[in-house]
């Protein structure tokens, strides 16, 4: 691994749960041999005159020292933030940092709304019995709560929301808060969107989401890129990275996995789902432009590509207008699905291990991608260094942003 | 309903809120507090044995118990 100046910012501890598998190990392998859980869903309060295809987690495993009672209240998007926090706490070994100077920006807004559908469905009619501790974990702020309790955090915490975006936003606001000297950790989160039947029908209403085209064979739903992409797929996952300058965490001997060398967000000036060819590539331009790098200088690119249609083809164009086109490229939601919140920090992970293993994994139902010039990853697992890596996040309203790493 | 059955729901519910008092052998002089219960706990303890009773009262009515007897006496006489 390349040594950082001692300004530059690195990742030192991460975090990751996602339907395919929970922890960093278990997750690099499912990458690599491309597996995926995608199925029709049946958590509580995901279906209600549908059969919407998902990806969920099954069993989540708790560490021993997150207590029964602290789970009792959390809603499962906490849960899942908490047990995922306690990895990259235990990875980057945070216990040793004084807890005023640790940050914790959790991106998401809105990440708990299957638990609120279904207390709102017991207590309809009878609301004079509604839990008192409804009225702490209505709010996201209750994942920050829950979680610097937890942890002992006692430096900053907030959300942010960026729509499918948010994972990386979290990540751009937890480099702000280092680089202004306000902590010198600062964990970023990638919430977990426990989305309801309610947000569900919306999201197929707008178009966004897969139809019923792969009703009969879920596993092939998913699939960004390819001509018979349909929409995206969700996907349960929550990501959390723990960022701090590389002259800190060389003081306190912390392991390094990769550096962040550029950043960028632009926004669209629209409100509306729809892509902006001009948004994402002033995104990938300041991101390079900010890390000092040529296009010819990416590696890998993992794209945001949903398997909307149009996210799709805009995503493309940009990437070939921003003379990226010799990167390699796979799609990290054909094996987690789409984590919405979750997703910009959980693809970002997915580029560590990737070029922590130098391996880049497959991409599922990768057949004819529409534009077949990419320099794709299909079927099979590779071999490559990748040194800088291009990590692209969009979100609804016009929001695009972008983080390179270099390793 | 006597004050020995609000009793052991009052502690059903104390152990599924503080589910560490599992093995705790509660009595009527446990204050909940001193168990560890929080306002929030406490707060939670009274609605779930509301709920249990289908008492739709007041909470601000069952405030001021000093401990689980007192309480218990609170719920009896709202019955």
């Amino acid at each position: 691994m390349k040594s950082y100046d001692h300004q530059e910012l690195v990742i030192t501890g991460i975090g990751i749960t996602t339907a395919v598998g929970q922890g960093k190990e278990a997750v690099t392998n499912a990458l690599l041999e491309g597996c995926h859980a995608f199925r029709i869903m049946e958590r509580p309060g995901r279906q209600e005159a549908s059969a919407f295809i998902g990806a969920e987690i099954d069993g989540l495993i708790y560490p021993p020292d997150i207590s029964k009672k602290t789970l009792r209240t959390a809603s499962y998007a906490a849960e899942v933030a908490l047990v995922t926090l306690h990895e990259a706490w235990e990875d980057a070994q945070l216990q040793h940092v004084d807890p005023t100077r640790v940050g914790l920006i959790i991106g998401g807004s809105n990440v708990q709304q299957r638990d609120h559908t279904m207390l709102q469905d017991n207590y309809r009619g009878r609301t004079q019995f509604i839990r008192p501790t409804y009225g702490l974990s209505f709010m996201d702020s209750d994942l920050c709560g829950l979680c610097t309790e937890q942890f002992g955090i006692r430096g900053l915490a907030h959300t942010v929301g960026g729509a499918s975006a948010s994972g990386q936003l979290a990540i751009l606001s937890a480099i702000q808060a280092v680089l202004s000297g306000e902590v010198d950790v600062c964990i970023a989160i990638g919430s977990l969107m426990d989305l309801s039947y309610w947000e569900f029908h919306g999201l197929r209403a707008l178009g966004a989401m897969g139809t019923t085209k792969f009703a009969d064979n879920p596993t092939e739903a998913c699939r960004p890129f390819d001509r018979e992409h349909d929409g995206f797929i969700y996907g349960e996952c929550c990501g959390a990275l723990v960022i701090e300058r590389s002259s800190f965490a060389s003081q306190r001997h912390a392991s390094l996995y990769a550096g962040i060398a550029g950043w960028g967000m632009t926004m669209d000036a629209n409100r509306n789902p729809n892509p902006s060819l001009e948004g994402e590539c002033t995104v990938i331009r300041k991101a390079l432009n900010k890390a000092g790098l040529l296009p010819k200088d990416i590696d890998y690119i993992n794209p945001h590509g949903t398997g909307s249609l149009i996210g799709d083809e805009i995503e493309l164009e940009a990437i070939q207008t921003c003379n990226l086109s010799h990167a390699y490229m796979n799609t990290t939601k054909s094996i987690f699905g789409h984590g919405l919140t979750g997703a910009g920090a959980v693809e970002l992970i997915a580029t560590i291990l990737q070029m922590e293993t130098g391996m880049l994994h497959p991409s599922r139902n990768l057949i004819n991608p529409i534009v077949p010039g990419m320099n794709w990853v299909k079927e099979q697992a590779i071999a490559h260094p990748v040194h800088y890596a291009l990590s692209l996040s969009f979100g609804f309203g016009g929001i695009n942003t972008a983080i390179c790493l270099q390793r | 309903m006597n004050k020995d059955t609000i009793f052991e729901l009052i502690v059903k519910h104390t152990r599924e809120v503080i589910p560490e008092l599992e093995g705790h052998a509660f009595s009527r002089t446990d204050a909940l507090k001193e168990l560890g219960a929080n306002s929030v706990d406490r707060a939670e303890i009274v609605q779930l044995t509301l709920e249990a009773l289908s008492l739709d009262v007041p909470k601000i009515e069952l405030f001021g118990a000093q401990n689980i007897d007192q309480l218990v006496d609170l719920f009896y006489e709202k019955l």
